[in-house]
Formats: C-alpha cells, sequence, structure tokens
C-alpha cells in the first residue's frame, strides 16, 4: 500500500477500537461483544428504491433474489396489530421503499444500472439510515432542511416520499455538495431539480440561526461524528488519528451547535429530526439533552422529544435496537443483521 | 531389520504356510469369521494381492486382532497393495518417530493411510514440525498420535496453521500439542479465533507478551463441542456463529483473489 512509509505507528483504526472498548464496554454491558463483532464484519446494504427511474423489472428481480422492502413489510404487520396502529410520531404512509436480504442472509446487492433515461434504479446505503428520513414523516406540501446533508443519501431517501414541495440541502463541504448533485442527478430528473425544488448550499450549518427568513415544516440534522464503523475499518480520514483529537474531543458541541441551528430553523409546530451514525451516549442523548435545555434557556424556544418506540418496534424484525436509551432510539450493528449504528431523535418544536 | 515385526510372534497358521495362496479357508485359519473372511479375500482380490496378503502379516504382528485388521482394511483398502518390505519399512520408521506399543496400534487404526505413504514422506513431515515449527522431538511424536493425518497435509499449510497459532494468536507449541491444534481445519481455527477476537474476548499478545484481557486457553476453546464452545467461552448465539463462518469464508475467498489477481499491491 502507498502509505505504508509515512503510516503513524499505532493504526487510528486500532485506537478507535480501544477507545470504544472503554467507553461502549461500560454503556453496553452484555450487548457490546456482538455490536463490536457486527461493526468489525462486513455491513449489510439497504438498496433504497429509486420511485423516479422507471425500471420495472427491478422489483420482481429483487423478490427472487430473497430480498423484500422492510417498510412495506413492516406496514403490514402495523394493519394487523391494532396496538401498534395509533402512533402519533410517525405514521408509516410513505413511498419510501428499501429492499433488504433477510436476517442472516449475507448476499450482496449488484451496482444499480441507469434506465432508458439514464436513471440509476436505486441507491445502496445502510438501510437503518432510511429511518430517520421515515421518522421525520414528510408530509405532502411541506418544506424540508437537510442541514448537513452531504454526500446524500438521506437526502435521496427524503426525496422519495415525493411529498417535498421544496427542499434545502445544505453541507460545509463543498466537494460534498458537490457529490450530492451528482447523486441527485443520477437518481431525479431534471424537471425536479429546478432551484425552487430542490436548492443546494455549502455553508456553516450553525450560521443557520441567523437566516431568519425561512421556517421549514421538517429538519434534519444529520451531524458529523466518530462514524464509529469506518473509524474501526479505514485508516484514510479517520476521526481517531491522534492529531484529530481536538476536533474529535469538539464534536459534542458542534453536534449540538447545529442541532439549536436546526430547532431555529424549524417552524412552530415542525419537527426536527436529529442523527448520527454513532454509538456514543456522549453525541446521542446528551447532545439532545443539553440542546433542549439551552433552546429553553437562552433562545426561549421549547421543544418536545417525541415517543419513536411505537415506530421503532415496527421494524424490530429488520434491526437489532438498543433497549430505550432515555431520549431516542439506537440501531445497534449485529451480525445477523448488520446495519447501524443509527442514532435518532425526533423533536417538536412548541414555540 | 525384522525385529519390529517379530517382536510379537505370527499366529502360528501364517508360519506353517508361508507364501501360500490366499482362500477363504486360509483367512478362517487366521481367526476371521466367514463374512469377514469374505470381505477380505474380495478386498484383496480386487487389489490384486494374490499371495498371501502382507498387510495381514503385518497387522497381526502389530498385535490387532481379526475384527480390526478388517476395520483397517475397510478404512483403506489400498493396504492390501502394499508390499512387505515396504510396510515393514514404514512400521519401523513409525516407531523410530517415537510411536511405540499402544500408539501406534492407535495410529493405524484410526488412520491406516499412514501406512500407504512412503518413509520419506513422513519423516519430511516430522522435519517439518521440528525444523521450521520448532516442536520437540516428544511433541512431534504427540502430534503424529493426536493427529496423524498431518502426514498427508501440505506442508504451506501446515506451517501456515503453525505459524498462525505461534504470531497471530501468540500461543506456544506446548499449548498447541496440548489443544490438539492439527485436528482443526485452518478455516476452523480461524473461525473459533476470529469470532472470539472480534467480540473482544480474545487478544494478540504485545511483543513483551502481554495482553490486555486474559485470553482463554487454546485447548479451552478448541477441544470443546461448537455448543460449549458458544455457549461457555463466546457467549454468542449458532445464529451469529453461523453468520461469522460465512462472512469468514467470503472474507479469505476475497483476500486470496486479491493476493493472485492484483499485482498492483
Ligand atoms: C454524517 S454526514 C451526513 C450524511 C448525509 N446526511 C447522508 O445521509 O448522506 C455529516 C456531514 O456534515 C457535514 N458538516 C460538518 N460540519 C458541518 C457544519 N458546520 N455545517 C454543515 N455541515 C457540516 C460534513 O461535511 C458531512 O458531510
Amino acid at each position: 500500500t502507498k502509505w505504508a512509509g509515512s503510516r503513524p505507528k499505532v493504526p487510528a483504526t486500532d485506537l478507535a477500537l480501544q477507545h470504544f472498548d472503554a467507553t461502549y464496554g461500560l454503556q453496553l454491558g452484555d450487548l457490546w461483544p456482538s455490536v463490536r463483532i457486527g461493526m468489525l464484519s462486513e455491513k449489510k446494504y439497504g438498496a433504497l428504491l429509486n420511485n423516479f427511474a422507471s425500471d420495472s423489472d427491478i422489483v420482481s428481480s429483487f423478490h427472487s433474489q430473497g430480498c423484500r422492502d422492510f417498510i412495506s413489510a413492516a406496514r403490514s404487520t402495523e394493519s394487523q396489530d391494532p396496538e401498534l396502529h395509533d402512533h402519533t410520531a410517525a405514521p408509516l404512509s410513505s413511498n419510501i421503499q428499501c429492499f433488504v436480504f433477510p436476517r442472516g442472509d449475507v448476499s450482496r446487492f449488484k451496482p444499480a444500472r441507469p434506465d432508458s433515461n439514464g436513471l440509476l434504479s436505486y441507491y445502496l446505503l445502510d438501510a437503518a439510515s432510511v429511518l430517520p428520513a421515515l421518522a421525520l414523516d414528510v408530509q405532502p406540501g411541506h418544506s424540508v432542511l437537510d442541514l448537513c446533508a452531504g454526500p446524500g443519501g438521506k437526502t435521496l431517501a427524503l426525496l422519495q416520499a415525493q411529498a417535498v414541495r421544496f427542499l434545502w440541502a445544505n453541507d460545509l463541504s463543498g466537494s460534498r455538495t458537490a457529490r450530492l448533485r451528482r447523486t441527485l442527478q443520477s437518481y431525479l430528473p431534471r424537471e425536479l431539480l429546478t432551484e425552487d425544488r430542490v436548492y443546494i448550499t455549502s455553508s456553516d450549518g450553525r450560521q443557520w440561526r441567523n437566516k431568519d427568513e425561512h421556517k421549514f415544516d421538517k429538519v434534519l440534522v444529520d451531524v458529523p461524528c466518530t462514524t464509529d464503523r469506518h473509524s474501526l475499518t479505514e485508516e484514510d480520514n479517520n476521526i481517531f488519528k491522534r492529531s484529530r483529537t481536538k476536533e474529535r474531543q469538539r464534536l459534542p458541541l458542534l453536534q449540538m451547535e447545529l442541532l439549536l441551528a436546526g430547532i431555529q430553523a424549524t417552524r412552530p409546530g415542525g419537527d426536527v429530526l436529529y442523527s448520527t451514525c454513532s454509538l456514543s451516549q456522549l453525541q446521542n442523548q446528551c447532545v439532545v439533552e443539553q440542546a433542549v435545555s439551552v433552546a429553553q434557556k437562552e433562545m426561549d424556544i421549547t421543544v418536545k422529544v417525541q415517543n419513536l418506540s411505537s415506530f421503532v418496534q415496527l421494524f424490530s424484525h429488520t434491526f437489532h435496537f438498543a433497549p430505550q436509551p432515555a431520549v431516542g432510539e439506537l440501531v445497534l450493528p449485529h451480525l445477523c443483521a448488520n446495519f447501524g449504528p443509527i442514532y435518532m431523535c425526533k423533536l417538536q418544536r412548541i414555540s | 531389520f525384522c525385529r519390529a515385526l517379530c517382536s510379537t510372534p505370527l499366529p502360528p497358521q501364517l508360519i506353517k504356510h508361508p507364501g501360500k495362496e490366499l482362500t477363504l479357508r486360509s483367512l478362517a485359519e487366521m481367526g476371521f469369521s466367514e463374512t469377514q473372511a469374505e470381505m477380505v479375500y474380495d478386498g484383496a482380490k480386487k487389489h490384486r494381492c494374490k499371495h498371501d496378503a502382507p498387510i495381514l502379516v503385518g497387522l497381526f504382528a502389530l498385535d490387532l486382532n481379526p475384527t480390526s485388521v478388517v476395520k483397517i482394511l475397510e478404512k483403506c483398502p489400498e493396504l492390501y497393495a502394499v508390499k512387505g518390505s515396504q510396510l515393514q519399512q514404514r512400521i519401523t520408521n513409525l516407531r523410530k518417530l517415537g510411536l511405540h506399543e499402544g500408539s501406534l496400534q492407535r495410529v493405524i487404526s484410526h488412520y491406516p493411510q499412514i501406512l500407504t505413504l512412503p518413509v520419506k514422506r513422513v519423516s519430511a513431515v516430522s522435519r517439518l514440525l521440528r525444523e521450521k515449527c520448532q516442536f520437540t522431538t516428544q511433541q512431534v511424536t504427540d502430534v503424529l498420535r493426536d493427529s496423524p493425518h498431518v502426514v498427508q497435509e501440505e506442508h504451506t499449510r501446515l506451517e501456515y496453521m503453525f505459524q498462525y497459532a505461534f504470531f497471530r494468536m501468540g500461543c506456544l507449541q506446548a499449548e498447541m500439542v496440548k489443544a490438539k491444534l492439527f485436528r482443526l481445519s485452518m478455516e476452523e481455527l480461524q473461525c473459533r479465533h476470529g469470532f472470539l477476537e472480534r467480540r473482544g474476548l480474545y487478544q494478540t499478545p504485545d511483543k513483551k507478551g502481554q495482553t490486555l484481557i486474559l485470553n482463554p486457553r487454546l485447548k479451552d476453546f478448541l477441544l470443546i463441542s461448537e455448543e460449549t464452545y458458544l455457549s461457555k467461552i463466546a457467549m454468542a448465539t449458532q445464529e451469529e456463529f453461523d453468520v461469522f463462518r460465512k462472512l469468514m469464508a467470503r472474507e479469505q475467498e476475497e483476500e486470496r483473489k486479491q493476493e493472485h489477481g492484483d499485482d498492483d499491491d
């Protein structure tokens, strides 16, 4: 490998593992070994179906390969179980379809191919990262802000609901917004990508506080985090490199500021969804709890944590959820359903 | 030379009729039951062994009874074709390698194929274990006794298995012998070890031989059933282990492909 010469003595992936053993061992207790081996083994993907492409065979091809749309599968459980029916947090009315191989099946998806219009028929992503988009529950006519959108997996999921009236996708990094733009161009017809429908910017999400003119119905705050799975497997761009220690330690603060900015961008009555791909309590519950209290004290904004437990129960066939964190929900990696980690917490702005 | 063979007295029938053609009757005289005699007779015929099969002399000389002899020949009919002189050399060689009465009979009963292999081949494996893997002479004997099939393994595979246990897992030769390491396939070893390692229950010792956690001893997680391994050592479900096995197989397959395919790296 090219970098062998300049490689640090202890690889960052090892530093990450040491760190996780110390913190998650305590946090997750007996669950940690199963989560650990999940994160150290090949992850599973989901295929987010592109509703804008016209490959009519793709669904039957997925079925013949033995995979199924986990969202419609959950919806059929929902209709059978009246107790689950009454959940206000996030009814499952969306058009989003995401195909996965069954529990324990380690088959892989082939790369998607373009249809006759050049649009790709599906997007491969961690199936659990569709959950924040589902939980946000975008309804027809809604305006949506995706504050940290690059490279665009969740943006694409939000757009698949075919309900968004206007979507503003932002990311600090110009290269990431460029990638987002390319992704959207490969999945959406050009007429849906006009600036009055999908608006893309590269700016610091924390500065959103100052933009008071736009208020959104739904805001997704999918913050930068320790990207636990990535940090355990890739040396490149690893946040556990010694040179990035300060940056890593400042993450919770950055996350809280981004969440606060997201809260400010939400109209009263609207929802914010905070998510990470880390197991860290410090980056998950603590950030949410802090932000809720700072919003109240310093901005006079009341936000209410939404209960997602019934929503989560619907998907318990597909994902392993952590036993009730204080706020929010957490998908735990597990060899038999190797998705996540994904943490999400839904907040409603009251005033 | 003949000492080995003659150390136990031959059954009188064999001494009385040396070189006598093999018949159902002569077999019965050796102590085989009627059905056993038929099996041996057919087997011998199929392997074109017209005269007194030297293997019978050899096996009886080891004090094996007719029932054991039949079992051995069923397992490895190729033995009918082995010449008397070769057989003697091979048995002598096994004794030289430390397999004495009891062990010798056990090895031959378990793994009769060992008598079909040239002396050179068996000695080469024992040399490999002593020189490249630094097992003591006694340890080599123990390995041959516990896992005689090593004599038919590819040398690179044996050496790789040793190196994996020594360098990757930090085990010493004595532990490997105790754990009967070579009974396992490489895949099984990597699965049992890798599963523990990724769960955070096994660590490769550092240069000073230290680990942050207490590793289970090799024999404590190799010499047990999979069920016990999962419930007592790995504390995981069968479902997880089954998935892990599939993933490991694929990871290794891909590593192999990379080693052979890409020449950039
Ligand atoms: C977890 S990723 C988002 C993944 C994306 N939502 C998806 O599903 O594909 C976090 C993103 O936050 C961006 N980011 C980091 N700091 C930021 C800031 N201050 N303002 C806005 N975006 C930021 C990073 O460039 C990164 O693309």
